[in-house]
Order: C-alpha cells, then structure tokens, then sequence
C-alpha cells in the first residue's frame, strides 16, 4: 500500500513538473513567435508607408483627368 | 555465518568504494576537466534570473476589414555582457560583439567596463537580433555572456506614437506605461507578477484561490484601438508636409466617426519614434491633441450659428446688416476684409467667414445662452481614454462683458483642446448629438474573452435640426467658396469651414502677423462617416488657413472615399447594375 502512495507522488511530481516545463517552453516558443510576427507587421507597416509615400508622378504618371465612381455587385451571393 | 557476514561486509564496502571512485572520477571531470565551461554557465544563470524576462500585453490597431496589427508588443533577442573578472583580451571581445550587434557601447566604454574587475556583469549591447546573439554565444568567449532579452517593440514605429504613449521606468523599478495607451490602460497591459521562472509549487500551494477564481484572468491583456493603420500614415504624411512647407511651430489633426467617436487616426508633427527614444525631446511625449488648448478661430462659427438657430433666435432666413466693423465694450471687431456687406441672410456668415455675423448672432442669443451653449460644448472632459486631458479656458463667458461673448463667437477669446474641438463640431454631423471620443474600442482578455468598451454616452447639444441647416451652409461653402468652387466634388457632398485665428501674444494682446490655422469637415454631408480637424500654429508668411489646408484636407477626403469606397451621395445613379 505504502509502495502504491509513493509510487503515485513520484508520478505526480514527474507529471507536474513535465507540465511545468512544457508551459514554460510553450509560452516561450508564442513570445518568439508573436516578436516573429510583430518583425513581420513592422516590415508591412514600412511597405505601406513606402508606397503611400511614393510620388506616382515621380514614376511617370501622370495625375487622372477624373474618377468615376464605379459601383459593384455586392460580394455576397444575393439573390435576385 | 560469521565467514557469510564478513563476505557480505566486504561486498558492500566494495559497493561504496566503487561508487565514491565514480563520485571523485565525475568531481574530477566538472571541477577540473570542465570547470570553466560550467563556472561560465552558473554565471549566466545567475545574471538571466536577476533581470528576468519583461512581459506585457499588446496594443492592436484595427484596419478597415477588422485586421488588427500590432501597435504596441513585444520583440525577443539578446543582451550582451561581460564579466570583467573574466573577460581575457577586450579588444578582441569588442571586435567580436561589435562586427555582429548592430548597437553596442562606444569603444572607449567598453574597455573602461572591462578594466573594472570589482565588478562581475556589465551590460554592454542590448536588442541583439537572434541570429546575430547566436552567433556571438557561438563564438564562446571567455567572459563575455549572451542572454536572452525581451523589449517593447512599437511596429510602426512613430505612427501614433503620441497616442500608443512608452513604457519606462518611473519611480519604481519596474517597467510600466507612462504616457498614452501604454499608461492609460497599465493595469491591463501590466504582466509584471508573471514571472515563467516562479516556484511553481509555490505558487500552487499558495495561491489556491487563483484555481477557482483567477482576478488576472479578468484583468489581464491586450487593447485593440480603432486607429486605422493606413488612414494614420496619411494623415502623418499630410501633416509633416503642411509643417514642413509652411514651417509651422506643430501641426495636427484627427479622423473620426461622428456617429460613434471611434478615432480612426490622430496624429501631430513634429512626434518621435518610440523604438529609438535616445535623444527626444520630452515636450514631444504629451499628446498636443488632447493636451494643449488653442483659440481655433473660424471653425467655432458653425457652432455658435447652431445654437442661434437652436435657440430659435434666428432663422436661416434671418437677415443683418453688416457695416464691415462694430465698437464692442471699446474693442472693434471686423470681418477679415473691412468691409461693409450690407442686409445679408445668416448663410453668408459662414460662407464669407464673417465676424460680425457671428457677433450679431451671440448678440440675439445673450450672454446667459451663448454661456449655456457653449458650457455644454467645452465645460467638461470628452472623457477620451488618454491621461492628462486638458480643460478649456472659458473665463471669459464669466464676465459681463459683451466683447468677450462676440469674440468666443469666432473662436477667439476661449480656447479648447482639439479633441473638444471635433467632438463639439461632430454634433454637427451627428444630429445635434456629442459622442464620446476614444480610441480603445475592446479589450481582448488572456482568458480569451473580448470586452467590447461601451461608449454609449452621448449630449444632445442642440436639435436635429439646427445641425441639418447648419450643414447645408458648410456644404455651400465647399461647393461655392472652397478653391473658387474648384474643391467641389461632384459625386460627394462635404462640409466644411475654415478658421483662421490670431495668435496671443501672452501680454493679453494678439499677434498681428502670427496665426493659428484650422480647418473642418465632413463627408457625406447629410449622412457623415468621417469627420476631419486639422490645425497648423504658427505658419510662416502665410495667412489664411484656406490657403495653408484646404489642399490637405482634400487630399484626405479624396484618399478616405477612395480607401473606404465611400459610395457616392449626389450626382450619380446608385442603382446596382443588373446582370
């Protein structure tokens, strides 16, 4: 019985502290992950930028003799 | 059986003879064989547990298809130290760290570190980039530690870099927001008792409570703002370009919805970049937006014409004769060209900007409603969800002086933070209704529970109506004044006013040639979804704000309907096309 008990918290302990390790790994591995992603959003805010900055006129065009506002199909499946 | 025993005795003594060789062979190997790599590995464990990993929550912007985008999060690399007790040829180890770190310590520093051998850890480069941190553990230089680091890290760099605000140490010793969304919402953001490296049968044992009812569950996580990543960039990019080409003192501006109050940009130039703080200078960590209070001049006459009409004590009818000037309490207050105008209708105030309309119409209101109106207006916070909101100064309506109500008239004599300033003018766009400005719109709890922020509140500042006919004279102005009638645009009804307004000389008297220029508008005109306030202080040899603006302006307002497929209200079928 006694052998049972002591089998068990040894157990326990390994299991606890494996789910310890692991949460800790876990959790580093989503902060890497999310400063992975934050490089990414900072290098598509900098693309953004560059292109919002960008003089078109610079490149050749030329500014539009005028817009016309063209409506369109809903995207979602209407039915008529 | 004594022969037996003895047998036994020396089996065992053999046992633990055996196992205290194996012992003294293995102490041999980590003392003497291997003592310097596990010395060196004990020394960095000890200096990554004394500085343990910082962590806080993130800060979203929202794009116009509901995407968020980090605003504010965090970056993960290394920090490089030395251990000067240890640290065998510096030359070299700077060589080293200095060829693969992209920021370090000055040279001369870094030697200075490592000839004081009283001491055991000095950091010497911070925010290493993984590869490069790798790279220099790989090395494995005597004395020299690589650790791993985490830092905030603001994606967008300075874009609403006032707003998002910065963390750093205050009077504490921990890291916490100080300035805009990182201070005004610190208490969610914060993870500071989060540590990954806690006793984790402490913390079972001694934080049972937390098992059935977690309080950082409910407390803890990240904000998502309204602000439009792309609309901001505009916005920024306008600004710095008004600022630049006029060499104003500061230049500023907000996009809003009227009907809701969510911001979708707010920027001022000049600001700084959050990720590189060396060097800023600290009047620039404010938030002037909401902050500073100025005299808007001309944009108030919009407001002062719908309380007139709201009070019922005009008409858009009503008509004035205007001689140009009058004399008021000894002061004289004049339209901007001197002229006399004659009997005109109410609409020409607005359309022509005229002072002495907006004086005739705080006349009809007196001096107990224009004070009423204009309480409601600017008497209180918007309550907008950043720190130290300023007040407005409104003394002048406290006297019985009439000059000072003719000239708060035309916005000049009081003066407002801007965020009063587009949240009173919204009401104009809103049915008479003011909304409450903010820029969180939720709160995405760790647990994994969104809290939509309620901003429900609003002040029916005046009527429906009195904010429809107010609009029709700002719609005017664009389509017939604004550029000679060359802003108007077709497809889209905009409302606007201009304001120009002089700028005190802080001895109670006024700048002749120095101005403050203001500007605001709104699009669709009778069904809003975006109202715009832009300001530029002080612009050199320029004088009104529809020369310095108006270009800006509709540069956002052709970028916001283009960007968001504003569908046209006037001047074009809207009927969908049949297949």
């Amino acid at each position: 019985m006694v052998g049972v008990l002591v089998v068990t918290y040894i157990g326990l302990i390994a299991v606890v502290m494996s789910y310890a390790a692991l949460t800790v790994e876990f959790s580093q591995s989503v902060k890497n992950d999310e400063a992975s992603v934050a490089m990414l959003e900072g290098q598509y805010l900098a693309s953004v930028a560059d292109i919002q900055n960008s003089d078109y006129r610079a490149a050749g065009y030329t500014t539009p003799v005028r817009q016309v506002f063209v409506p369109t199909e809903s995207m979602t499946a209407l039915r008529y | 059986m004594r022969a037996q025993f003895r047998s036994r005795i020396r089996l065992v003594l053999a046992g633990i003879v055996l196992v205290t060789l194996l012992i003294l062979i293995r102490l041999y190997f980590v003392q003497i064989v291997q003592g310097a790599d596990y010395a060196q590995k004990a020394d960095r464990q000890f200096a990554s547990g004394s500085s343990g990993l910082f962590d806080r929550g993130s800060i979203y912007f929202t794009d116009k298809n509901g995407t968020i985008i980090s605003a504010a999060t965090l970056a993960t690399g290394f920090l490089v130290a030395i251990n000067p007790q240890t640290l065998v040829n510096p030359e070299a180890a700077y060589a080293a760290i200095a060829g693969l770190a992209s920021t370090t310590i000055p040279h001369d520093a870094f030697i200075a570190a490592a000839t004081k051998k009283n001491q055991v850890y000095v950091e010497v480069a911070h925010h290493v980039p993984d590869a490069a941190g790798k790279a220099i553990a790989a090395l494995d230089i005597p004395g020299v530690q690589v650790l791993q680091e985490r830092w905030r890290y603001y994606p967008g760099g300075s874009l609403a870099s006032q707003s998002i605000g910065i963390v750093a140490y205050g009077l504490g010793t921990t890291l916490a927001g100080q300035t805009g969304l990182e201070a005004e919402y610190d208490d969610t953001l914060d993870r500071s008792g989060n540590s990954l490296y806690k006793n984790f049968f402490a913390e079972l044992f001694s934080n049972v409570g937390n098992l059935l009812v977690n309080a950082k569950d409910a407390r803890e996580g990240n904000v998502v703002t309204t602000i439009e990543p792309e609309v901001e960039m505009r916005l920024m990019h306008d600004l710095a370009a008004v600022n630049t080409q006029y060499s104003s003192k500061e230049s500023g501006g907000i996009i809003m919805d009227p009907a809701t109050g969510a911001i979708y940009a707010i920027a001022s130039y000049p600001t700084y970049d959050p990720n590189n703080m060396q060097n800023v200078n600290p009047s620039l960590l404010g938030n002037p937006l909401v902050e500073q209070v100025h005299e808007f001049g001309s944009i108030m006459k919009p407001l002062t014409m719908a309380s007139g009409l709201d009070a019922g004590v005009i008409t858009p009818e009503t008509t004035f004769n205007d001689p140009g000037c009058i004399l008021v309490n000894k002061a004289r207050i004049c339209d901007w060209d001197f002229k006399p105008k004659g009997v005109i209708p109410m609409k020409e105030i607005i359309l022509q900007s005229l002072n002495v309309g907006a004086s005739f119409i705080a006349d009809q209101l007196g001096q107990d409603k224009f004070r009423s109106y204009f309480t409601k207006f600017f008497g209180d916070k918007t309550g907008i969800d950043l720190p130290s909101e300023g007040h407005a100064l409104l003394s002048n309506l406290s006297k019985p002086q009439q000059v000072g109500y003719d000239t708060a008239s035309f916005g000049q004599g009081v003066a407002v933070t801007p965020i009063q300033m587009i949240r009173a003018l919204a009401a104009l766009a809103n049915g008479g209704v003011m909304v409450q400005p903010h820029l969180a719109s939720a709160i995405r709890l760790d647990s994994g529970i969104v809290r939509t922020l309620n901003y429900s509140t609003t002040t029916q500042v005046f009527s429906a109506l009195a904010a429809h006919e107010t609009t029709q004279m700002m719609t005017e102005m664009v389509d017939e004044k604004l550029q000679g009638g060359r802003a108007m645009i077709p497809t889209m009804s905009v409302a606007a006013k201009t304001g120009t307004a002089q700028l005190t000389n802080g001895q109670g008297g006024y700048y002749t040639d120095r101005w403050f220029h203001s500007f605001v508008g709104f699009f669709p005109s009778y069904n809003p979804r975006f109202i715009i306030l832009l300001y530029t202080n002080d612009p050199q040899h320029v004088m009104y704000a529809s020369e310095t603006l108006d270009t800006t302006f509709l540069d956002l307002v052709h970028f916001l309907i283009d960007y968001y497929q504003v569908p046209p209200d006037r001047g074009f079928a809207t009927s969908t096309p049949s297949r």
